[in-house]
């Protein structure tokens, strides 16, 4: 039935002629292990125009929808394991391409009338090294942006016509829903046709002039030909087919395992420490000996150089006697590989070295699994994913703190770890609304502590004096007893704050909630001083009434100077952050835009919201990371 | 018979090319667009910090807000610059006002983010490990290593503004984009 059909095909095409001279290829020494390095390659490029195009079917290329889109395709029946493939496949034809030349320049298979052969193979280099660039921006992530505004960069440092490459591989001045399109372009469309145009002429010569025979080195032996004749089909192809099943089988398992990673969507809010992939870690290293206007020299002379003397290495053949020409090419394979792996370890391990960037990397990585868990949520806004973390108290909290509250206020845990203050000169906030940290403030040993009130001029106020006079005179079991209510004090206040990771505990004992409060406006009299629900006056002191909860946070941040709090006299040095903000007024997607706030309002005359130097939302981002409010758990099931 | 076959092939190859160029002439104006400097209007004069949150020889980042296009999409309100301001030592008499330089926070080696250094003395760019004292100039790194900055980090306009309504100072940036890689500071507008 088959064998009809294909005879009836043949019969009108001639395909089995056309197909003659592979199917009866010889080789004349009989096959071997170093020539299967040619055909895994081809099939490991086959497979990345497979995956590829399969990926191309949910990949959406624009600065709002990449990262949101390659996340989809994470979540995708198959979808992780298929990018997977393709992008540990993008690293193996580097490799192998590597292993390929390297066996061509030692079995000599450059030489007449083969130099096609070799000048198109050591043109696909670059463009296989293109199609990896192109490729890795594409996902918009923090990493493959910062990684290809400094490749653009450095192609811009061409003389002549740098900026003009620049502008065409960026699609204009910066990083944008053009650079995507164009990197798109590039990735998909052009790349791929010149590969295969290109790809085309080198098998048509392969063909033509057929495989080498000569392999005459001592270290070659393990795949030396035998010296028999054998047809290609099935000896040398029972040898392919069993590099590429372990290829495979290496890249499905890495997939499979690892999968692509997929680092945090683009954002310049949040700064990282790019690197360069493993294969230019070596180029990397190499620029740190040429600075200033001599980097071109690394970045571009040299690669180039290098290609052109490959490309010429035939007519160096050619003038060079045979004896010498196979010790010269010994050299160049094992000097190459041997400076390249130098300067690439040296690279590898100054970073190994450096604790400030495996903290960059760790923070990044964080950055990365946090937007992850939110996307996975299926919470990605139409203004991109970008908006996932500009949005997230856990990421912007410490970001706002360090910025706006640090110079003052600690935010570090009692082993140290966190954000610590350069002269810290208020209470260090870690913790604050919890039991412990309220339970500190009522004790008199910590109360004029650096945790506390230590550098403030509230450190031998009346609070503070207070609490050193009702431990003054007691001793033994009253002291016990009187720590014992200042804990119980504290419970009752903590949940005013009402803390999220709070809720189960307050909601188990509500008869010492109600004690600690009972406590607080009657024996302990702390109603004499502060406001709690409809008990004691403000005035005085702050309301303890919502103490630690979001709404008394915010209002303390936007302006301690309020009656409810400090007041305008008793207030120490903490600024107002948004005293003229309206609670409910400004729209939700500021990040950090306080400040064009300020000018803008400051512009148009006398609004009071000219002096916010925190914006609604930020506040809010700020106030929910204090109190440890945010999103914190696997994806919803069905979550919509 | 002769002169009409080399017409024939001339009015052949005429018509190839006039077909040709009815695509490859909107192509290549199609895609030059990429190539024209985009015209980002004038730079972005804007007050970024109080003069009383800095305090002399620690420098503050600050971020630049303002709209941006990005082809299809306008974003109306947007950190488009980051900016390190320096506040200098006051003068021992206080006879002298204050003085702060604005430096932008893009690297003019290959554009990335310049950080402080810890613990504050210096700055440093992540990507090359280029290092500039507080004053901007390009230092020397470990062991001499000379920087990788073809020039110091590039300055910007800065002047303190008193605001009408509480006599508060501000400091007022005018923000703008450098070319990267050059020895000389080349605005990008």
């Amino acid at each position: 039935m088959i064998g009809g059909f294909l005879d009836w095909l043949d019969a009108r095409t001639d395909y089995r002629a056309l197909l003659a001279p592979l199917r009866c290829r010889v080789l004349l020494n009989g096959p071997s292990w170093w020539f299967t390095s040619a055909s895994c390659l081809l099939w490991v490029f086959v497979i990345q125009l497979v995956t590829g195009l399969l990926l191309m079917t949910k990949y959406s290329p624009s600065t709002t929808s990449a990262w949101a889109s390659v996340h989809f395709i994470e979540q995708s029946p198959s979808g992780a394991f298929v990018r997977g493939l393709h992008y540990f496949a993008s690293h193996l034809l580097i490799l192998l391409f590597v292993v390929h030349v390297v066996r061509v320049l030692l079995s000599g298979a450059f030489r007449p009338p083969r130099e096609l052969i070799w000048i198109t193979g050591l043109l696909l280099m670059p463009l296989v090294i293109a199609w990896a660039v192109t490729g890795n921006p594409l996902s918009a992530s923090q990493k493959g942006t910062a990684q290809i505004e400094v490749e653009a960069n450095i192609l811009g440092s061409t003389p002549l016509v740098g900026s003009a490459l620049r502008r065409l591989l960026l699609g204009g001045d910066d990083v944008g829903h053009l650079t995507l399109t164009h990197l798109y372009f590039l990735h998909v469309a052009l790349l791929p046709l010149l590969g295969i145009v290109l790809l085309a002429v080198h098998l048509h010569q392969v063909y033509r002039h057929g495989l080498t025979t000569v392999i005459r080195l001592p270290f070659m032996a393990l795949g030396k030909p035998s010296g028999h004749a054998r047809p290609y089909w099935p000896y040398q192809s029972v040898r392919n087919a069993t590099v590429l099943v372990v290829l495979v089988s290496a890249l499905a398992a890495l997939a499979w395992r690892w999968g692509a990673p997929l680092e945090a969507p683009a954002d310049p809010n949040l700064t990282i420490q790019p690197r360069p992939e493993w294969y230019f870690r070596s180029l990397f290293e190499l620029r740190r000996y040429f600075t200033g206007e001599w980097e071109f020299v690394a970045t571009l002379v040299l690669p180039l150089a290098l290609l052109t003397f490959f490309i010429a290495i035939p007519l160096f053949d050619r003038v060079c006697p045979p004896k010498l020409g196979l010790t010269a090419r010994l050299f160049v394979v094992a000097a190459g590989l041997g400076v390249w792996g130098w300067l690439t370890w040296n690279s590898y391990a100054r970073d190994w070295r450096d604790p400030e960037y495996l903290a960059a990397q760790d923070k990044a990585a964080g950055w990365a699994r946090r937007a992850r868990l939110l996307a996975d949520r299926g919470r990605i806004p139409p203004e991109g994913a970008a908006a996932l973390l500009r949005g997230d108290p856990k990421v912007q909290g410490p970001l706002l703190f360090a910025r706006h509250c640090a110079s003052c206020h600690s935010h570090a845990d009692p082993r140290g770890e966190g954000i610590v203050a350069a002269e810290p000169s208020a209470p260090n906030l870690f913790g604050f609304g919890t039991p412990d940290w309220i339970e500190g403030m009522l004790d008199p040993r910590a109360i004029g502590g650096a945790n506390y009130f230590g550098h403030t001029k509230f450190a031998d106020g009346d609070m503070a004096s207070h609490v050193r006079e009702w431990f003054a005179d007691v001793s033994g079991d009253d002291a016990a007893e009187l720590r014992a209510q200042a804990r119980q004090v504290a419970r009752a206040l903590a949940a005013e704050a009402a803390l999220p990771a709070r809720r189960d505990a307050d909601l188990r004992e509500p008869e010492a909630i109600a004690g600690g409060a009972a406590l607080l406006t009657d024996e302990l009299g702390c109603t004499d001083c502060h406001k709690f629900h409809d008990q004691g006056e403000l005035g005085s002191a702050p309301d303890l009434t919502g103490y630690g909860s979001r709404e008394w946070l915010m209002g303390m941040i936007a302006d301690p100077q309020g009656e409810r709090f400090y007041g305008p006299e008793r207030n120490d040095r903490m600024p107002s952050f948004a005293k003229g903000s309206d609670a409910n007024g400004s729209d939700a997607n500021g990040s950090d835009a306080n400040r064009s706030d300020a000018n803008r309002s400051d512009a148009n005359g006398s609004d009071q919201a000219g002096y916010n130097l925190l914006h609604q939302r930020e506040l809010e981002l700020l106030v929910d990371w204090l109190r440890g409010d945010w999103v914190e758990h696997a994806p919803e099931p069905n979550d919509p | 018979m002769f002169h009409r076959r080399s017409m024939l092939k001339w009015i052949s190859g005429a018509l190839g090319t006039a077909s040709a160029a009815v695509i490859t002439l909107p192509g290549a104006h199609f895609l030059a667009e990429a190539l024209r400097p985009h015209r980002r209007g004038q730079a972005i004069v804007q007050r970024v910090a109080r003069l009383r949150d800095l305090s002399p020889g620690r420098p503050l980042q600050v971020a630049v807000v303002g709209s941006r296009r990005d082809a299809w999409t306008l974003y109306p309100e947007e950190v488009v610059g980051r900016v390190w301001l320096v506040r200098q030592p006051d003068d021992a008499d206080g006879g002298r006002p204050p003085r702060v330089a604005a430096f932008t926070a893009v690297c003019p080696h290959l554009g990335c983010t310049i950080q402080l250094a810890p613990p504050g003395g210096r700055f440093i760019c992540p990507c090359h490990r280029a290092e500039f004292s507080l004053d901007g100039a390009p230092s020397a790194g470990p062991g001499g290593k000379k920087s990788h900055a073809p020039r110091g980090m590039d300055e910007l306009d800065c002047r303190l503004v008193r605001d009408s309504h509480d006599g508060d100072w501000w400091v007022e940036v005018t923000y703008e984009k450098f070319e990267q890689g050059l020895t000389s500071k080349v605005s990008k507008a």
